[in-house]
């Protein structure tokens, strides 16, 4: 109480003002750019401002004038080490596209954590498929469902087409919506189970695999593995590496966490975490289409050489994609980072 | 009066940012029942825009109606998360359910949060509406000191309150003409150098909520206020307390704690 407040005020009020209303004008259009003259007096009106709170804080007993000067020193605070992203570098068009390039590099740089996805959703495919084929109890356990039970009676039904309601494109297309948007969602969530440090990736891609092999083997046990393979490889070839990408992203995610106090650029790796959830969409999006207008029809329409052909396509593109765009000449790029020395 | 009378001190937590220049300041995060009501309103605005992309969707895909339902379905999905993430991102961490409640999304640093940080905590949400109503998301936001959801946890942001704030006009007591307490001059010094900050604003929220208490409850409070401060910090003389409601012993020792021109009058009698 070392301070008089209200000669303070009185003194302060009109630096404070007109600090308010600069940052009013600021807050209301963030594209624009301060020029020198208005960046020396927000710098000067900030500092002026801030020393006030400090006499504030320590010489009297205000605290509603300090609530309302943190709240302007917070504000200004904001406009001097913040940059706002300009507008022009919204609109770029280009920058949007570069999602094509950005994707295949994110999962070739953290490629440690989909090699750890994969072996996860390998074993539980070795545990389902052992289990279906040595244990029949399993399968009751494991393939709860009755198409997935009796394979004979679904592959006859999908044959004749009694599953499918109408061969109507339209139908295709709304049933294509339903399957990427599920889609999405079980990846986008298998990646976000990233923040129970990666244990909760772990179970889905795990249950995700024992599901898988326990198919597998119940389909080709019962003479149906040709058939399996061309109902499920055309979406199956893109849906199947995107849920190891979702898990690639959630175990990358969980290091994330486990490592954030030391991560200088937090920004950066958030960023390339939502690269691969974009990438994963993508792929999701193409695989919801095959699914609904390729992969549901079968022999006589549609040979099942040609889907499996047409899946193992897919698989090889795919892996050509993920594998080289975007990779740069390494000889070019340690050229141009050595200094020369013939000069 | 003006809104400034009755904003009160953050009584919940709150966030300390210490600026390069060594400035500390304060920013009241925001409780999970008023990030619940934006929540719901913003979810009735995202309802309504699907709703009325739907009816266009219908009229432009008439003949197409499965591709419709495809662009529709796919348009919720993406709306559903790009509508807080866009707006948080460019609209300086604001939703339109945020801004009328005025709630704002920051960076835990107390500058404002990049996009990427937007896109992050809300797939997040995804994980934070477990198993149903926000259960997990409301559960780490009350287990947490920076009341943050697990999206928030891991894009390093968080919610701010962000009551607006007009400079603080004169207060009841320091427009008081006449203070008995001055004619007593060492006694008030000794209850301003006595009285700790927390002390002094107790009595301030008591005389300002006068009239949001109860009779019975603000007799009570001030009874015991101006009985603790008699007993404990200063003692004014009976002859001046026995004619003395406890309502005016307490505005008379927040005119000798608050108002300071007084201060030189109590001083220049001391000399």
């Amino acid at each position: 109480m070392i301070l008089d407040l209200e000669r303070f005020q009185a003194q302060s009020r009109p630096r404070w003002s007109k600090l308010e209303s600069l940052l009013v004008a600021l807050e209301n259009r963030p594209d624009r750019r301060l020029n020198l003259a208005e960046a020396e007096l927000l710098q000067e009106l900030y500092a002026q401002t801030a020393a006030d709170l400090n006499r504030v804080t320590h010489g009297a007993l205000a605290p509603e004038l300090r609530q309302y000067l943190e709240r302007l020193v917070a504000r200004a605070y904001a406009e001097l080490y913040y940059a706002p992203p300009t507008r022009s570098e919204i609109w770029q068009p280009r920058r949007w596209l570069r999602i094509f390039t950005a994707f295949p590099e994110a999962f070739r740089r953290q490629s440690r954590y989909f090699a750890l996805a994969a072996v996860i959703t390998l074993l539980g495919c070795a545990l389902g498929g052992l289990a279906v084929r040595y244990d029949p109890a399993a399968v009751d356990v494991l393939l709860a469902a009755d198409y997935l039970h009796n394979p004979g009676q679904r592959v006859a039904e999908e044959e004749k087409g009694q599953n499918r309601h109408s061969d109507s494109t339209q139908v295709q297309a709304a049933f294509s919506a339903q399957l990427i948007k599920h889609n999405i969602e079980v990846a986008l969530f298998a990646a976000a189970l990233g923040v129970t440090f990666g244990v909760g990736t772990a179970l889905l891609l795990f249950e995700n695999g024992v599901l898988l092999g326990a198919v597998a083997v119940r389909y080709t046990q019962q003479g149906f593995g040709l058939f399996v393979t061309a109902w499920l490889l055309p979406h199956g070839a893109l849906e199947i590496p995107s849920i190891l990408i979702a898990g690639q992203a959630g175990f990358y995610l969980a290091q994330l966490l486990l490592r954030r106090y030391e991560d200088r650029n937090m920004r950066q790796s958030i960023r390339e975490w939502l690269v691969l959830i974009a990438g994963l969409a993508m792929m999701l999006f193409w695989a919801g289409m095959m699914e609904a207008f390729f992969s549901q029809r079968h022999a006589p329409v549609l040979p099942y050489g040609l889907k499996v052909a047409v899946g193992a396509a897919e698989l090889a593109l795919l892996t050509a994609y993920l594998l080289l765009i975007g990779r740069r000449d390494p000889g070019a790029q340690a050229r141009s980072n050595l200094p020369s020395e013939n000069k | 009066m003006t809104g400034s009378q009755s904003v009160r001190l953050p009584t919940t937590a709150e966030l300390t940012v210490a600026t390069p220049e060594g400035v500390l300041f304060r920013l009241p995060l925001a409780g999970p029942a008023l990030r619940l009501y934006a929540m719901l309103l913003d979810i009735a605005i995202v309802l309504a825009a699907v709703n009325g992309l739907g009816r266009l969707v219908y009229l432009v895909f008439a003949k197409a109606p499965g591709f419709g339902v495809l662009v529709i379905t796919l348009a919720e999905f993406a709306i559903g998360f790009a509508y807080s993430a866009l707006l948080e991102g460019f609209w300086n961490g604001q939703t339109i359910g945020k801004r009328l409640f005025h709630l704002r999304v920051i960076d835990q640093s107390g500058l404002p949060l990049h996009i990427e940080q937007a896109w992050v905590r809300n797939l997040m949400r995804l994980f934070d509406a477990l198993p149903l109503a926000y259960l997990v998301g409301g559960i780490s936001v009350l287990s947490s000191p920076l009341m943050q959801r697990f999206g928030d946890r891991v894009a390093g942001t968080l919610v701010v309150r962000e009551t607006p704030l007009a400079v603080p006009l004169d207060e009841a007591w320091s427009r008081q003409k006449y203070n008995s307490f001055l004619e007593y001059p060492a006694i008030a010094l000794r209850l301003r150098r006595a009285a700790t900050p927390e002390l002094a604003s107790l009595i301030q929220d008591a005389l300002r909520r006068r009239n949001e208490l109860a009779p019975y409850a603000r007799r009570d409070i001030y009874r015991d206020l101006a009985a603790y401060l008699q007993s404990e910090i200063a003692p004014f003389p009976d002859e001046l307390i026995e004619m003395l409601s406890d309502e005016q012993y307490l505005i008379n020792a927040a005119g000798v704690l608050f108002a300071d021109q007084r201060l030189q009058m109590v001083r220049a009698t001391f000399r």
